[in-house]
């Protein structure tokens, strides 16, 4: 049990998916204005992320090693779209607020890497607590940067007005604010984890 | 040359499997989908039209040109629209509900992918609230955001714009 509970933890610091592995970072980009979009983003990244993982690594012997990339992506993109036609059928709730993540997820290379690096070597219910680890590992990224970028860029968490009286920074809300938020984080965590060394 | 070979026939059959998989999901979803998506429309018409009971659509070709609204007790009372109009960073569509003498009812931002926090906020209340009861001769009133006049034109300039159109197409008719 304690192993598989190491392969959840792993994906939120030690190797966090926006900040350790870099990986993803168009979508962080893309959804980081409010701290609600990235709660979305990240849900459904876990939950793709979770199947994926789990799928590939069922399928891991049949797939031969030179042309595992094609058939990853084949994989990935068909059970994101099965997911996305589901969702659209029978819960217009969830579609209405996660519909607009889950087209993005396809080209999110959290997935392809956690498949090409973990999954296709991985048993099935280790790769599946590795994706729920990057899962959460990446909406946890996701809330702190759009959690930043909301409160000075708009004066608002969650929709909900701060402080009448702050004058926000517009730029934070512009793609070039995500660059500075995430690079000035990237170099915050590299800072600690030098000190900790 | 013999693996090339295996190898393209793995790839074939892990398509195949796949195409098949997709192809009967959607034959399974293929109606609610287009079921959700007409309710989904339906209750942004109820939205700005909240007095309005049938909803019929008048069509030219395919393209379905703009609503005739009646209430429950079948009177004409109005018409809603569909407005695009290109704002700073996208196309801002805006739905709209108006009522036959050209006053605007209430108005919704269906799609717009403009600046957050600037552009962005066509779609609160505070702005497209300032609609509902002007008519279209009286648009000019309505405040800009601050730092987005480019999107508010957008809005503003689009439905005046259709606005006008489809009440011409409504005089034709009678």
């Amino acid at each position: 049990m304690k192993k598989y509970f190491y392969e959840f933890l792993k994906g939120i610091i030690k190797e966090n998916p926006t900040f350790v592995l870099v990986l993803g970072l168009c979508p962080t980009l893309a959804v980081s204005v409010s701290v609600i979009n990235g709660i979305g983003m990240g849900i459904a990244a876990t939950f793709v992320l979770l199947g994926s993982n789990v799928i590939i690594s069922l399928i891991k012997n049949i797939i031969p090693a030179r042309i595992r990339i094609p058939c990853f992506i084949v994989v990935i993109a068909t059970f994101v779209t099965i997911t996305e036609m589901t969702m659209k059928a029978y819960s217009p709730a969830l579609n209405r607020a996660l519909g607009i993540y889950v087209p993005l997820i396809v080209v999110n290379c959290i997935v392809l890497g956690r498949a090409e690096a973990y999954a296709q070597r991985q048993t099935v219910l280790k790769s599946l607590f590795d994706g729920l680890g990057m899962g959460v590992g990446f909406t946890l990224a996701l809330i702190l940067i759009s959690g930043i970028r909301e409160a000075l860029g708009s004066g608002k968490f969650l929709g909900y007005t701060l402080t009448p009286r702050y004058e926000p920074a517009f730029v934070l809300g512009l793609p070039s604010g995500a660059l500075l938020v995430i690079g000035l984080l990237l170099g915050f965590f590299n800072v600690l984890k030098n000190r900790k060394e | 040359m013999r693996e090339t070979i295996r190898y393209g026939f793995i790839l074939a059959v892990i398509c195949i499997v796949a195409s098949g998989l997709l192809a009967g999901m959607n034959s399974l979803t293929k109606s609610r989908i287009i079921a959700q998506a007409q309710t989904e429309e339906e209750a942004a018409l109820r939205e700005v039209m909240p007095f309005g009971e049938y909803f019929d659509p008048i069509k030219k070709g395919e393209d379905i040109i703009y609503y005739k609204v009646r209430n429950k007790d079948g009177k004409f009372i109005g018409v809603a629209f569909k407005a695009s109009g290109k704002g700073y960073s996208s196309v801002i569509d805006t739905l709209v509900g108006m009522t036959e003498d050209g006053t605007i009812v209430a108005i919704k931002i269906l799609n717009q992918n403009e600046t957050p926090g600037l552009g962005a906020r066509v779609a609160e209340s505070s702005f497209r609230g300032q609609f509902s009861d002007k008519n279209i001769q009286g648009l000019a009133n309505v405040q800009a955001i601050t730092g987005a006049t480019i999107s508010s034109k957008a809005v503003i300039d689009s439905v005046q714009e259709k606005a006008k159109e489809i009440q011409k197409l409504i005089k034709d008719e009678k």
